[in-house]
């Protein structure tokens, strides 16, 4: 008898040669890569490098025009997002979508109660929320609304929306922007807790320190396709990369 | 359990309405039959339009399709009205779901208008179908003896009837709200992108919605038909019935459960009260009094007071200001 093959010899996500045209535009062209589990790959690029739109063809919430998404093996190109969302992925949006009207206990709940091995009562979704609370350090603000909060809080109440979900990949988008040092350490911290408790996380960011104090492994998109893919490290160290995120003028400046 | 009061409020004054009919007169009685309707399509369209954020108007084509469909059984073919509400109720879902696939891709005025297109459509298929349903000739429900599948119920059943489909469509209303659907409904309401990347069904969600609040405005149609006895498709198909659902929900304050209830109950009666008082002006009036809550509590009178209540501010004139920027 053959022993069959453990299914974690399928990386979590695949990405194979993943295309979006927008009318004339190429947002995103001929995009590969992988994600092990337990990993964590920092998507990096300038503004318009297709950073977005490839987290959403990932989630379903854009149809690619060619190319695959297989999630643990598994095809789930031009799914819909509640099923991806089913397959445990979770994600955040760049700009924040909290549920208005409701508590930021009970915007975290509704991920609980409807995501993937979901809570069967309201009750229980709730505990859940305030346990995912309490793990990003908002767990004061449970009763406020989500208006409420400041930049650096609604980001984790962002991010909390999608653990609650109960993922084991995690797409976040620019969770970081617009935070102050303290506060990335602190995202930083999280985001390490996050991958030790199991979770391979895919993280666009444009703020570059965090990005090398997170990923594993870092991807680097340039008008919609890969310019180069490494250990953190050596992708800063590469002239085209600091060429596409800097510019020409810049590096002349340097140089003279 | 601390939340279980509005229950116990609820079944109250049910009991209550219940045990008034013995001491009321028949005009008031009727009065009273005519709130408890509007009381049900309020909350039937609170469910699609308030919580779930799709502004239908088209109800009316449930109602009118409920109507029709009770006094097309009963005439047509002897069928018992018990027998035949279900039916009604069965007919505008399934219309619900059959327009609701496709129209609620649709968003924002996009949805009202198609919609509203398709109610009207709705009553000109019942208008040109003349050898079922009498066409623009009208239907009548035959209601004395032996012609008569099912006894009229008369004014004391009609009162318990409607009641007791008013406290249905609360008590629905009420425990949806407080379900896994309910958050759905708002979560799809507030953002779908959002509600669709944390496992909602935002499809399911919204044709579900829209199918429950179909079957209360059905039922509600089809008690209406066997009430109103004979009727023509203007009658049962008419707009204002869509436009009131919409008016009593915004004043009383859409995505609560209050709301439809307050508004429903307060709209009606000042209508009954103006008309009594303020002969041909009536409608001017209560025009004017529709005008001036919608500027002063844009987002319906119970969430204005729930909203003052937790801020301890009753200011109107702030809270025309938060909502008027």
């Amino acid at each position: 008898m053959i022993a069959p093959q453990p299914a974690a010899a399928d990386p979590i996500l695949q990405v194979r040669k993943l295309s979006k045209r927008f009318g004339g535009l190429w947002a995103v062209r001929d995009v590969s890569f992988e994600v092990a589990e337990g990993q964590i790959l920092g998507i990096i690029g300038p503004n318009g490098a297709g950073k977005s739109t490839l987290i959403n063809l990932i989630t379903g919430h854009l149809r690619p025009t060619s190319g695959q998404v297989l999630i643990d093996g598994d095809d789930v190109t031009g799914s819909r997002p509640w099923v991806i969302a089913h397959d445990r992925v979770a994600r955040t949006f760049q700009i924040v979508k909290p549920f208005r009207g409701l508590t930021v206990r009970e915007n975290v709940a509704i991920g609980a109660m409807h995501g993937s091995e979901r809570d069967r009562s309201v009750r229980d979704a709730l505990a859940t929320a305030d346990r995912v609370l309490d793990l990003v350090g908002i767990a004061q603000h449970a009763g406020a609304a989500p208006s409420q909060l400041s930049v650096a809080d609604a980001r984790r109440l962002e991010l909390a929306k999608a653990l609650a979900c109960r993922p084991r990949l995690l797409l976040i988008d620019e969770v970081m922007a617009g935070l102050r040092q303290k506060e990335i350490e602190a995202a930083v911290e999280l985001i390490h807790k996050l991958r030790d408790g199991g979770i391979s996380i895919v993280a666009v960011e444009h703020v570059m320190k965090a990005v090398v104090a997170i990923s594993d492994r870092v991807l680097v998109l340039h008008h919609g396709s890969v310019l180069t893919e490494g250990p953190p490290q050596e992708v800063l160290a590469d002239q085209r990369v600091i060429e596409a995120y800097l510019g020409r003028r810049y590096m002349k400046r340097r140089s003279t | 359990m601390a939340n279980s009061w509005p229950t116990l409020a609820g079944i109250a004054v049910f009991l209550a309405m219940l045990g008034l009919q013995q001491l009321i007169e028949p005009g008031t009685q009727r009065l009273l039959t005519a709130v408890f309707l509007f009381v049900a399509l309020a909350q039937a369209w609170n469910i699609i339009g308030g919580y779930t954020g799709y502004a239908s108007f088209g109800q009316v084509a449930f109602f009118g399709l409920g109507a029709y469909t009770v006094a097309v059984l009963m005439n047509n073919y002897h069928v018992s009205f018990w027998a035949a509400m279900p039916v009604a109720i069965v007919i505008g879902v399934a219309f619900a779901v059959g327009i609701g696939v496709p129209l609620l891709r649709l968003r924002g005025h996009y949805f009202a208008i198609a919609t509203l297109g398709a109610a009207e459509g709705a009553r000109e298929v019942i208008n040109n179908m003349t050898p079922v349903t009498g066409g623009g000739g009208g239907i009548t429900i035959p209601t004395f003896g032996d012609q008569a599948p099912t006894a009229y119920l008369g004014k004391p059943g009609f009162y318990i009837a409607f009641l007791v489909v008013a406290a249905a469509s609360v008590a629905i209303a009420a425990v949806l709200a407080r379900s896994r659907f309910g958050y759905a409904m708002v979560a799809v309401n507030q953002d779908e992108d959002a509600a669709a990347s944390v496992g909602i069904n935002t499809t399911l969600v919204k044709v579900i919605a829209f199918g429950v609040s179909a079957a209360i405005v059905a039922c509600a149609g089809a008690f209406y038909a066997f009430q109103q006895i004979a009727f023509y498709p203007t009658d049962v198909f008419d707009t204002s019935f869509t436009v009131l659902m919409v008016i009593m929900v915004v004043i009383g304050g859409s995505g609560t459960v209050l709301g439809p209830l307050v508004g429903a109950v307060g709209l009606e009666l000042l209508a009954q009260y103006l008309r009594v008082n303020l002969g041909i002006y009536n409608q001017l009036i209560f025009g004017a009094i529709i005008v001036l809550v919608v500027i002063f509590f844009p987002q319906g009178v119970v969430n204005f007071f729930r909203d003052a209540w937790r801020s301890r501010n009753f200011s109107i004139l702030d809270n025309v200001r938060r909502y008027r920027l």
